[in-house]
């Protein structure tokens, strides 16, 4: 069984403003109208704020570290107050630390809103975005920032559709088995490290590192370049984890399920993966095996369990003590082929 | 099972070089071998996985050695670490 060491979980505490400015940028089309000063500010909460309230004077309750957001609704408020008001209102909210505001829906800010931003170094930004798609879109985008990662030692194939991610000792043949899925039409994700990123509840998102993606090492060969040398087709960027397969050489006293039906799982994460070990014997085509796994995954999902249809069938014979011939056909009718 | 920091001493740092030396060190040696760096946990018996820690000069190695012949393993592997792979 696999076991995940608390050395290879890492999760960000939090992001600086600018790099959320940086990477977020051209995904929400975002616009900066104010200077760069409140770029060192964290954000550390994925959550999502608009102010409205605390606009309107209660601030008892008010999330000040959330990113906040400034629809139409606070924007119209504000431009119906006289302008020392305005000043009072958003010095009001400005005394707390604001990581940074985003306008909504094309809102352009007024004069005032820009210059007390930049004195109190808080950065303003600028979306075409509505709100509702905005809020759904940036905290997504936290989420997965401040997601727990979990490095791992494996390869991560695309086969059939089905994310399967082979583990098992070094120089066990994971690698062997992935460069023949590929070959076979498969898509690789990652060799030798996988970074597994919780996705939400119950999902495991795998990809490889920025820096070696698609390259792999062949044991006697070196290293290689599988994205160049097979082609687009034969990678993909990042695969949902929805199987673990362990390599090991064949031992005698090793438990190896027989019927399918004493599924085993494993937890990562609390999330919980099917589990496969797969002993390694001469003549045993690992690959084909795969494929086939990925199919029976496939057709379980689609609610066909060969090993319980078969089981099934078994105890209605049982108890039904059916008067059939054991062969599977019940008469040849002069079929001599 | 032994768990050591080491610290990577050479200009070049964890060069590819290195990286094959490293593993092809580990490889002798039954017992399982990781490196971790900056909550990344990898195999160290794998030339992908030591090259991904991209580690320089300075930066702090938490080596893991388990199993069969990890006191070699580890005293062959945190000399070769220390002495900046023969390097400068």
């Amino acid at each position: 069984m696999i076991t995940i060491d608390q050395k290879a979980v890492s999760r960000k505490q939090s992001i600086s403003v600018g790099f959320f400015f940086k990477n977020a940028k051209n995904k929400f089309s975002l616009k900066l109208y104010s200077d760069e000063s409140g770029f060192e500010k964290t954000i550390y909460d994925q959550n999502l704020h608009r102010p409205g309230l605390a606009l309107a004077g209660f601030v008892e309750t008010f999330s000040y570290a959330r990113v906040q957001v400034f629809g139409n609704t606070e924007m119209r408020y504000l431009a119906q107050l006289s302008d020392d008001k305005k000043r009072e209102t958003i010095e009001r909210i400005f005394q707390f630390t604001l990581p940074c505001i985003i306008l909504t829906n094309n809102n352009e800010p007024f004069p005032m809103l820009v210059e007390l931003c930049q004195k109190h170094q808080i950065a303003l930004f600028g979306t075409p975005f509505g709100t509702t798609k905005l809020v759904y879109l940036v905290s997504d985008f936290l989420d997965d920032q401040f997601a727990p990662r979990i490095s791992i030692h494996g390869s991560l194939v695309d086969v059939y559709g089905v994310g399967i991610l082979f583990v098992g000792k070094s120089g066990i043949g994971k690698s062997e088995v992935a460069l023949d899925l590929v070959e076979r039409g498969h898509r690789l994700v990652a060799d030798d490290v996988i970074i597994l990123t919780k996705k939400g509840e119950g999902i495991l998102i795998g990809a490889g590192t920025n820096l070696t993606k698609h390259f792999m090492e062949v044991r006697g060969l070196g290293l290689i370049d599988v994205e160049r040398m097979f082609g687009i087709r034969a990678i993909r960027y990042q695969k949902r984890l929805e199987i673990i397969v362990e390599l090991e050489v064949w031992s005698e006293n090793g438990d190896y399920t027989r019927t399918g039906l004493d599924g085993q799982m494993v937890s990562i994460q609390n999330v919980e993966i099917p589990y496969i070990k797969l002993p390694i014997l001469p003549g045993k085509n690992i690959t084909v095996i795969s494929e086939v796994i990925a199919l029976n995954y496939l057709l379980r999902h689609y609610g066909y369990d060969s090993a319980a249809v078969l089981q099934d069938r078994l105890n209605q014979k049982i108890h039904h003590k059916m008067e059939e011939d054991t062969r599977g056909v019940d008469y040849f009718e002069h079929d001599f082929e | 099972m032994i768990e050591k920091t080491v610290k990577i001493v050479n200009k070049a740092g964890l060069h590819t070089r290195p990286a094959a030396t490293i593993v092809k060190l580990a490889a002798r040696h039954k017992c399982e071998f990781f490196i971790s760096k900056d909550g990344m946990n990898i195999n160290g018996k794998s030339i992908i996985g030591v090259m991904t820690l991209a580690a320089e000069m300075g930066s702090e190695l938490v080596l893991t050695f388990e199993g069969e012949g990890e006191e070699a393993a580890a005293a062959e592997i945190i000399d070769y670490i220390s002495r900046g792979f023969d390097e400068q």
